[in-house]
């Protein structure tokens, strides 16, 4: 079922129950007015007669006062009140008296004949009428068929609500009727009420809108409520409870008004379009629950006041709904015809009370009418509200649609962009990968040839020394051996001639004088010392020459970088021996090595290039002074110690060269530092040596001043 | 027998060297730059070797130091490893006559030494036949004086003066011509 189909449905079966209440409205049009005989009665307070008097006595008392209304209004209090009818034995006698209020708690009613008590009829809440004796909903009294000169009955009244004493003397039959009739008209009233609140009930259930709900309540308490004031209770079985049914009116009173605020409030949406009205009838509230607990605790006149005076919030509903209107809430208009229509009602009920109008059938049925149209206007007004607000809702979704649509459009169209973007970026940031990595990779690749160069400056410089270092032993080592050929061939020379000597040769005075003659001229006194000395060097030449080869093949030890046990002494001699022939142009270089030093685990290679450099940088700084070569120094000394802990082996390397001031001292360290000029050092020597000096787990400290020397510390941990 | 005068902080070769050329010439030897001045002062040096890498000072820093006093010996650098800047330096500022690495070969070191030696007497030649000319020329320049002042009223006008400056001619011709 499509929405609007739905939404016509209702309002067509609204239509429908209101041609229903149309043509029972006609039917009642039949009713004639009732003569109420209220200026017939006479009226006594409890409190104005003796305490203890007899009701005999009462009967035949000065004191009472004739009443004045058709429909006598006794007010609202706790105190009891008496009335008095003057009745008409000839005529009247046969007939019953009816009262036409059911809320009264106790009515009894005295018949007094002839100042004699005949007949006694509890009625009212507090009493169970007898089956037998019931005549419709109201109370009601026969007048007994006696002879009598003077007939009086005696009605004794206390009411927790206002009493008024709608009173009239007719036929059992006239009763029959008039109940009949309000039973079948109340019997219309509640059908409408019940169908219009399983209707709701129903729509609750199925849409699941809470206003159906509040409504079907509202609907309950307001039939409740007529229900109640027209005697109907016993519907509810509240006679077995005579507590509750004593306040029934009260609560229904409570609980019709609370249901109606709540209902208003949300109807009207007041919180939204009036708030200081929703505030205010957020105060009766307030007040309703007051007067519940009034009404538990027995305080049931203030309850009823409380009630009454609550009751006057619905006239505030009429601007609350005409500004709800005014501000373009269109429901509103629906529920201001209901309101307006029940508060009329209300209005011809309070004044037909008051006597103002007259009390008759039509004023007497205004408000069960008027409740019953609210009701049906209500329903109708619900329903508009609630297609209103499918409308906004179905409004707000189309508008949703559209502009998710809308925005559906806007991240389609950004997407497409933003693709694109990204893929532009990602093709950028590609190619600025690709050329970094290419940029790493030729660092990467300048790295390793600046590693490698300084590698190979260490090995020229390297070479450099040990090439001098080994060209003076090859150089007197080889001419020395020339010379001494020659000193050998002068040698030989005389030995030749001392063996061609024969054995006995008559000539060997002579002979052994020409020998002499030779010596003299070879100078052989000279010959045999310089083949000393030559035999000397040659000896010391090859001697030395094995140092450096023993020293080089330890220090060369650079083929790869793999970790093995070394003695630190050996590697900082064979350093020292490759060094020599450089640093001895350069400053004295005392070496003052521990003994029994434990072999430790490193690369011995890389950590000679640690040594050399560091030996080196001592060396130039030593000779960079203005000091004499006997006074610069160089101190390379071994060590083990002890320190947090731990076994280290320390090796100091100090200078009294030139120092450095501590800005060149944080930056020693730093890759491409140099203070040599440029072409000269790569200034990676020192960085080259932290980083080998990180791989052992080393410990460095420089200790510098300008003027006075530096001075590495390092320590390896054993 | 010419002079050499070796100096290197090794005494191995000196050893070595005078071994090798003791026969051939006047070798004086040393390993103290203080003890080859000396030497320089005393001996008639006519080839200085000295060794380039020394602890105290290097060759070409003792051959700039004995320059101004002996500028006449003809000086040769020893080089154990091919210090080539230094070698350039020296060449170019005119210190050194040849440069011989180590080790040395002793054949080329000994007539590296003789033409050295050669050199040294080639100058000394040069040198005196310059001072002889400058000599000349003196005379020269004083016969040629005379004659400007013969000369400087116009023509001679005497027969003793045209005489006096033929004569005069006659003994620059003859200055010229020796």
């Amino acid at each position: 079922m499509s929405k609007k189909r739905f939404r016509w449905s209702i309002i067509a079966w609204n239509s429908r129950s209101l041609f229903v209440l149309l043509c029972l409205l006609g039917w009642s049009s039949s009713f004639t007015g009732q003569g109420y005989i209220g200026k017939r009665l006479e009226s006594l307070s409890q409190k104005e007669i003796p305490e203890l008097i007899q009701v005999n006595d009462l009967a035949a008392s000065e004191q009472w006062v004739p009443r004045t209304e058709v429909v006598p209004n006794l007010g609202l209090s706790n105190d009891t009140q008496w009335l008095r009818l003057k009745l008409d034995p000839r005529i009247e006698n046969g007939q019953l008296i009816e009262i036409q209020n059911a809320g009264i708690d106790e009515l009894i009613c005295y018949m007094v004949c002839d100042g004699e008590i005949i007949a006694t009829y509890e009625r009212g809440v507090f009493y169970e009428t007898p089956v037998d004796s019931r005549i419709g909903t109201y109370p009601s009294f026969p007048i007994p068929l006696v002879e009598c000169g003077e007939l009086q009955a005696l009605f004794r009244l206390q009411s927790s609500k206002p009493l008024l004493i709608p009173l009239r003397i007719t036929g059992p039959r006239e009763v029959l009727r008039g109940a009949h009739e309000r039973d079948v008209l109340f019997a219309a009233y509640f059908g409408v009420i019940l169908v219009m609140l399983l209707y709701n009930l129903f729509l609750f259930l199925s849409i699941g809108d809470r206003s159906y709900l509040e409504y079907s309540i509202y609907i309950l308490m307001v039939g409740g409520t007529q229900l109640v004031l027209n005697g109907y209770a016993p519907v509810f079985g509240a006679e077995n409870v005579p507590w509750l049914n004593l306040r029934l009116t009260h609560f229904f009173g409570v609980f019709s008004g609370l249901t109606t605020i709540v209902f208003a409030q949300n109807f009207l949406r007041l919180s939204h379009y009036v708030p200081w009205l929703h505030k205010l009838l957020n105060v009766y509230f307030v007040l309703y629950v007051v007067a519940f607990v009034l009404t538990v605790f027995d305080l049931l006149v203030w309850s009823y006041s409380v009630i009454n005076f609550c009751a006057g919030a619905i006239f505030f509903l009429i601007p609350g709904a005409i500004i709800t209107m005014r501000k373009g809430y269109a429901p509103a208009r629906y529920f201001l015809i209901a309101f307006s229509v029940f508060i009329a009602a209300v209005l011809v009920f309070v004044l037909k009370d008051t006597g103002l109008i007259p009390y008759n059938q039509w004023t007497f049925f205004a408000l069960p009418l008027g409740s019953a149209f609210e009701v049906i206007l209500l329903s109708l007004a619900l329903a508009s509200r609630i297609n209103q607000l499918k409308r906004e809702g179905a409004k707000a979704r189309e508008e949703q649609l559209e502009l998710a649509q809308v925005n559906e459009k806007i991240v389609r169209d950004q997407n497409v962009v933003l693709e694109e973007r990204v893929k532009k970026r990602t093709f950028e940031l590609e190619e600025i990968n690709s050329t970094m990595q290419g940029t790493l990779n030729e660092l990467q690749s300048a790295q390793q040839q600046l590693i490698q160069s300084e590698k190979l400056a260490s090995i020229g410089q390297l070479t450099a020394g040990i090439a001098h270092e080994l060209n003076n032993p090859i150089n007197f080592v080889s001419s020395s051996a020339q010379s001494l050929r020659r000193d050998f061939e002068d040698l030989n020379a005389i030995v030749e001639a001392v063996k061609s000597l024969p054995a006995n040769d008559p000539n060997l005075e002579s002979r052994i004088q020409d020998i002499h003659t030779l010596l003299g001229q070879l100078d052989i006194e000279f010959t045999q010392q310089e083949i000393e000395e030559l035999l000397n060097g040659i000896e010391d030449g090859a001697n030395r020459t094995s140092e450096i080869v023993r020293g080089l093949r330890i220090f060369s030890r650079m083929d790869g970088d793999n970790f093995i046990q070394a003695n630190i002494n050996e590697l900082m001699n064979s350093t020292l021996v490759v060094l020599r022939s450089n640093l001895r142009t350069q400053s004295q270089v005392t070496a003052d090595l521990a003994e029994d030093l434990p072999e430790f685990s490193c690369q011995p290679g890389r950590l000679n290039q640690v040594f050399m450099n560091i030996i080196t940088n001592a060396a130039q700084a030593a000779e960079s002074t203005d000091l004499a070569l006997e006074e610069r120094e160089v101190v390379v000394s071994t060590l083990r110690v002890e320190s947090i802990g731990q076994s280290w082996i320390e090796v100091r390397i100090k200078d009294n060269g030139v120092g450095m001031d501590d800005a060149v001292k944080a930056q020693i360290f730093d890759p491409f530092f140099t203070t040599k000029p440029v072409g000269e050092g790569t200034g990676l020597g020192l960085s080259i040596v932290m980083g080998i000096l990180r791989d052992h787990n080393a410990e460095v400290d420089v200790q510098s001043e300008v003027g006075l020397g530096t001075e590495f510390i390092i320590r390896f941990p054993i | 027998m010419i002079n050499v005068l070796y100096l290197d902080d090794e005494s191995h070769n000196l050893t070595a060297f005078r071994a090798a050329f003791r026969r051939d010439f006047h070798v004086h030897v040393t390993t103290e730059p203080t003890e080859a001045v000396r030497i320089l002062r005393e001996q008639p040096i006519e080839v200085i070797i000295s060794d380039q890498k020394m602890p105290s000072l290097s060759g070409v820093e003792f051959f700039e130091l004995i320059m101004p006093d002996n500028p006449d010996p003809v000086r040769m650098l020893l080089t154990g490893h091919a210090d080539i800047d230094a070698v350039i330096d020296a060449i170019n500022k005119g210190q050194i006559y040849k440069y011989i690495s180590k080790p040395w070969n002793e054949a080329e070191l000994k007539s590296l030494v003789e033409e050295a030696a050669a050199l040294y007497h080639q100058r000394k030649v040069m040198a005196r036949e310059g001072q002889q000319l400058i000599t000349k020329m003196d005379e020269a320049r004083v016969f040629a004086r005379r004659i400007q002042q013969l000369t400087a009223d116009g023509f001679p006008a005497t027969p003793e003066s045209r005489a006096e400056i033929a004569e005069l001619a006659n003994q620059i011709d003859r200055l010229l011509q020796s």
